[in-house]
C-alpha cells in the first residue's frame, strides 16, 4: 500500500505566477507527479522575486515538480506536449484560451487525445462575461473583492496588503477541486472542466458583509483593530522599533486575569471599564492606559504574561521572530532549500546554486503526510520525462535540442 | 456560456461529514457541504454561538436569522448534541461509525478529555478521516495558547506588512485568518478520502496550523527570508508599492482606482497616455522608463504625476481605457459593487437560496464554473432541524428516546 495520497496521478501544468504553481506545488506534495512545462526564453516573473535575491522565493512555489523545457510553439513540440497529455490525468494551466488555440494545445484538442482528462483553467477575471479578456494581479484583486474597503483605520483610506492577495486563495481552492474532479471521474467516469478565477477566490472572502449588504444596505466599516465584541482589542506599542503586541479580551474572566497580569493598576477597577459595554465606550482612554504598560515591555513579555493567564494574546511577528521561532522550528516549517540565482539571456542550466528557505505545507496528515520533496532547476527533468516516461530514443532528443525544441 | 439547470452533479460524494468547527474552521465544512458532502453541523442545545453573532437582519438578534451563520453553513444539516453528557457522547460515538469525516476546531486536548479524541475514534471507525484546524496546530510550545482572527493576524505576521508605514499594523477587515487553514483543511481532508476510497488505505488525522497557514498566505513578501539573507525586516509600505511604481489604489473623480505597471512596455503606453491627458512632458522622462525597480529612485515624483493624472478620470473610466491600453488598471469596489458587478454575474458567481426565515438573497457559491458540475443550493439549516431525520431515521431512537435526551439536555 502507498503512503502518497494521489500516488499514480499525473498533473501537467502549464503556465507562471503564484497560483497556479502553488497548487501544482501541493498535488505534488500529496504524491501526484506534477510535470512542469516551462522553457527558458520566456521566464516566469516571479523567478526575479524577491529582487535582492532573484529565484530565491521559486522553492516555494516550484518544487517537489517534474521541470522540464518544451517549446509548444513549434509543431514538434506541440506533438510532444500531447504525447504527455495522453498520459496525464490533469492539465492545469492560465494561458489564454486563444493563445492555446493557436499553439494547437486548446481545450478540444487536448481532450481528443485524452478524453478523460481533468482541464482546470486558472483565470484572472473569469473564463467567460464582459471583462473575460482584463488583465488582473492578485495584489490589486484585494481592492476589486470589497476586501481594501473594509480594511484600515475609521476615516483612513482603504488599506492594503502588500502581498498577492487572493492568488493565494486561489492556488488552494484548486487541489480541492481538482481532487474533487479525480473523485467524480472515478464515480461516474466523466471528465470536467473547471474554471476558477483570481476575482471569484478573492471575492468571496468578503464574507458575510455580502449578506448584510443584501439585507441591511450597510456597508463594511472600516475600524481598524477593533470588533464590536471584544475590549480591549488591539495592537499596542511595546520596547523596540515597529514593535506591537495584539490583545484580544472578549469576556469578564479574560478580562479579570489581564487586569491581574497588569498588577490591579488603579484604573482597572475604574467602572468606565466594568463591563464589556463600558469597555467599548471607553476604548480610546482603555487603550491609553494599556499602551503606557506595554511600551515599558518587550512584545514577548506581554505575550507570554497574557498567555499564561489564559488571554489570547501576540507579538506582531516580523521576519525574525518567524525565522528563530521556537514553536516553527519544532513543527520543521521553515526548511533550507536549494535555488538557482535567476538570470535572464542565460539557459537556467547555468544559473548559479544558492542556499534558501522554504516552508512545509500546513496540514499534517498522518497516513499520507505532505512532502517537502526536492528542487529541481528549469529543465532538470527533461531525461526523465523525454526519456523515461516518453520514451524518445537519445538521439531524438539530443535533435529536439539542436532544433531549440527542448530548451 | 451556461450551466446546464438540470445539472445537479456535485463535485464530491455525498461524504458525510460531522461538523465541530466554530469560526476558525467553519469555512472548510462549507466548502465541503458546497462541493457536495452530507454535512451535519453538531451544535451545542444551546445553538452555534455563531448564531448569536450578527449581523442580523435590523440588528435584532435571533438565532435562526445570524447572517454569519447564513453564510458559513449553506448546504449543511444541523443537529443539537451536547458532547459533554455521557449520552450525548454515547450518541456522537454511534454518528461516528457511519461517519467519513470529523472535522473540529475546539482547543487542544478539549476532546481527548471527553474521550473523543481521534485515537478513540479510530477504534470505532478506522475508515474516519479526522481533520483538527487549530490556531497553531496540536504540537509546539504554542499549542495551547489562545487566538482570535487579530491575534492570528498578528502570530502569523500577516497584518505587519499591512497598513501604512508610520501606522500600527492594521487586521485584514474580513476575518481573513479564517480561509487559508480551512481551504488547507479541505484540500487535505479531500485527499484523505481519496485515498482511502481509491487506493484501498484506512482513515487518518490530519493536523492543520491555521497559524502556518497563514504565514504561506503571504509568501511572495517573503519575512523569513529577508531575515535570513538580509538581515531586514518587511514591513508595512501602504496602499501604494515603493518597489513597483505605480502599483496600488489611488485617488480619482469619484473614489479610488488601482493599477499596476510592471512591464516596460506597460510603462511606455501608461507615460504616453499621461503625456496625451496632462500635457506634462516629464512623465516621457528618459530616467523612468524600464522595470519597475528603475522608477523606485524617483517614486515621489511618478507618483505625483501618476495621481494628476488618475484624478481626472472616474474610476469607470480608468477601469476600461486602461484595460483597452493592456494596462492593469481594476476598480476599487466595495461590497455593494460586488452584487451589482456583471463579470461576477457572468461567472455564475451568485445563487439565490431561500432561507425559511430570512428569505432570499444571492450566496457566493461559484468560486469555480463548470458547465458540468454544480454546487448545493441548500440554505443554512435550522437549529436542529435534522434531529428526527438523523437520531429516529438513522440511529433508530423513538420519539420517546428524543424527548427523554431533550429533558436531560443531551440533545
Amino acid at each position: 500500500m502507498s503512503d502518497k495520497a494521489l500516488a499514480g496521478v499525473r498533473v501537467v501544468e502549464f503556465g507562471p505566477y503564484v497560483a497556479l504553481p502553488l497548487t501544482g506545488r501541493i498535488l505534488a506534495s500529496l504524491g501526484a507527479e506534477v510535470i512542469k512545462v516551462e522553457t527558458n526564453k520566456v521566464l516566469d516573473e516571479m523567478a526575479f522575486i524577491p529582487a535582492w535575491s532573484r529565484g530565491a522565493g521559486q522553492p516555494d512555489y516550484q518544487r517537489h515538480k517534474k521541470r522540464i523545457t518544451l517549446d509548444v510553439r513549434t509543431p514538434q513540440g506541440r506533438d510532444i506536449f500531447m504525447e504527455l497529455i495522453k498520459v496525464s490525468d490533469v492539465f492545469t494551466t492560465n494561458f489564454r484560451r486563444n493563445i492555446l488555440a493557436r499553439w494547437g494545445i486548446d481545450f478540444p484538442e487536448v481532450r481528443q487525445v485524452r478524453p478523460d482528462i481533468i482541464i482546470m483553467w486558472q483565470t484572472g477575471l473569469g473564463g467567460h462575461g464582459p471583462y473575460y479578456t482584463y488583465k488582473s494581479y492578485g495584489i490589486l484583486v484585494q481592492h476589486m473583492c470589497g476586501v481594501s474597503m473594509m480594511t484600515g483605520a475609521p476615516g483612513a483610506p482603504p488599506a492594503a496588503v502588500n502581498t498577492s492577495y487572493s492568488d493565494y486563495h486561489t492556488g488552494v481552492f484548486q487541489p480541492a477541486a481538482i481532487i474533487g474532479a479525480l473523485l467524480r471521474r472515478q464515480r461516474t467516469g466523466k471528465p470536467a472542466t473547471l474554471e476558477s478565477s483570481i476575482f471569484t477566490s478573492g471575492a468571496v472572502t468578503a464574507g458575510p458583509a455580502l449578506l448584510d449588504y443584501q439585507v441591511n444596505q450597510r456597508l463594511p466599516e472600516r475600524r481598524g483593530n477593533r470588533d464590536p465584541h471584544a475590549a480591549p482589542h488591539g495592537v499596542y506599542p511595546c520596547k523596540g522599533e515597529d514593535r506591537y503586541c495584539a490583545i484580544a479580551v472578549f469576556n469578564e474572566e479574560e478580562w479579570r486575569a489581564f487586569c491581574r497580569v497588569l498588577g490591579n493598576q488603579d484604573w482597572s477597577e475604574d467602572s468606565k471599564f466594568a463591563t464589556l459595554a463600558c469597555r467599548l465606550h471607553h476604548q480610546d482612554r482603555l487603550d491609553d492606559l494599556i499602551g503606557q504598560w506595554t511600551s515599558q515591555r518587550t512584545a514577548e513579555a506581554v505575550m507570554e504574561q497574557l498567555q499564561e493567564a489564559g488571554v489570547a494574546a501576540s507579538v506582531v511577528s516580523q521576519g525574525q521572530d518567524l525565522y528563530d521561532s521556537e514553536h516553527l522550528k519544532s513543527r520543521e516549517f521553515y526548511r533550507e532549500t536549494k535555488y538557482y540565482a535567476a538570470e535572464r539571456g542565460k539557459s537556467a542550466s547555468e544559473w548559479e546554486e544558492g542556499s534558501s528557505l522554504s516552508w512545509s505545507m500546513p496540514a499534517h496528515l498522518s497516513a499520507t503526510p505532505m512532502e517537502f520533496g526536492d528542487y529541481s532547476n528549469i529543465g532538470e527533468d527533461n531525461p526523465y520525462v523525454f526519456g523515461q516516461l516518453l520514451g524518445l530514443p537519445n538521439d531524438q532528443l539530443a535533435g529536439l535540442v539542436a532544433d531549440g525544441v527542448v530548451y | 456560456m451556461s450551466r446546464d439547470p438540470l445539472a445537479d452533479d456535485h463535485l464530491i460524494p455525498p461524504y458525510r461529514v460531522l461538523d465541530l468547527t466554530d469560526e476558525s474552521g467553519v469555512f472548510c465544512t462549507k466548502l465541503l457541504a458546497d462541493y457536495g458532502a452530507d454535512v451535519v453541523r453538531i451544535e451545542a442545545p444551546g445553538g452555534d454561538p455563531l448564531r448569536a453573532k450578527g449581523p442580523f437582519p435590523n440588528d435584532a438578534p435571533h438565532p435562526e436569522k445570524s447572517l454569519s451563520f447564513l453564510f458559513y453553513n449553506t448546504n449543511k444539516r444541523s443537529i443539537t448534541l451536547n458532547l459533554e453528557t455521557e449520552e450525548g457522547q454515547s450518541l456522537f460515538r454511534r454518528l461516528v461509525k457511519k461517519a467519513d469525516s470529523v472535522v473540529e476546531s475546539l482547543p487542544v486536548g478539549y476532546l481527548k478529555g471527553l474521550g473523543l479524541d481521534y485515537d478513540a475514534l479510530h477504534q470505532i471507525n478506522p475508515q474516519l478521516v479526522m481533520a483538527s484546524i487549530t490556531p497553531f496546530g496540536q504540537t509546539g510550545v504554542w499549542s495551547k495558547y489562545k487566538s482570535s482572527d487579530l491575534i492570528a493576524m498578528a502570530a502569523s505576521g500577516y497584518m505587519q506588512i499591512t497598513g501604512e508605514p508610520d501606522e500600527p499594523p492594521v487586521r485584514q477587515g474580513n476575518s481573513q485568518s479564517v480561509y487559508p487553514g480551512a481551504q488547507y483543511a479541505s484540500v487535505a481532508i479531500l485527499a484523505a478520502l481519496y485515498y482511502r476510497d481509491l487506493k484501498g488505505g484506512e482513515g487518518q488525522y490530519i493536523d492543520v496550523s491555521l497559524h502556518e497557514a497563514l504565514i504561506t498566505y503571504y509568501t511572495d513578501a517573503h519575512p523569513a527570508l529577508a531575515w535570513k539573507q538580509m538581515g531586514q525586516n518587511v514591513t508595512r509600505v501602504g496602499t501604494t508599492s515603493t518597489l513597483v511604481i505605480p502599483l496600488g489604489a489611488y485617488p480619482c473623480r469619484d473614489g479610488w482606482i488601482s493599477a499596476g505597471i510592471i512591464t516596460p512596455r506597460e510603462w511606455d503606453t501608461l507615460a504616453q497616455w499621461i503625456y496625451e491627458v496632462t500635457g506634462n512632458a516629464e512623465i516621457l522622462n528618459e530616467e523612468y522608463r524600464g522595470g519597475n525597480q528603475d522608477r523606485a529612485p524617483h517614486n515621489d515624483i511618478i507618483t505625483a504625476l501618476f495621481m494628476d493624472f488618475t484624478s481626472r478620470f472616474t474610476s469607470e473610466e480608468l477601469f476600461h481605457q486602461g484595460q483597452e491600453r493592456n494596462l492593469v488598471f481594476l476598480p476599487v469596489n466595495d461590497v455593494s459593487d460586488l452584487l451589482l458587478d456583471s463579470q461576477l454575474e457572468a461567472s455564475h458567481f451568485w445563487s439565490e437560496l431561500d432561507h425559511p426565515e430570512v428569505g432570499p438573497l444571492k450566496y457566493p457559491l461559484g468560486i469555480f464554473f463548470s458547465e458540468e458540475i454544480s454546487p448545493g443550493y441548500a440554505p443554512a439549516p435550522r437549529l436542529g432541524q435534522d434531529n428526527r431525520v438523523i437520531y429516529r431515521d438513522e440511529l433508530g431512537l423513538t420519539e420517546q428516546d428524543l424527548v427523554r435526551l431533550r429533558a436531560n439536555g443531551d440533545i
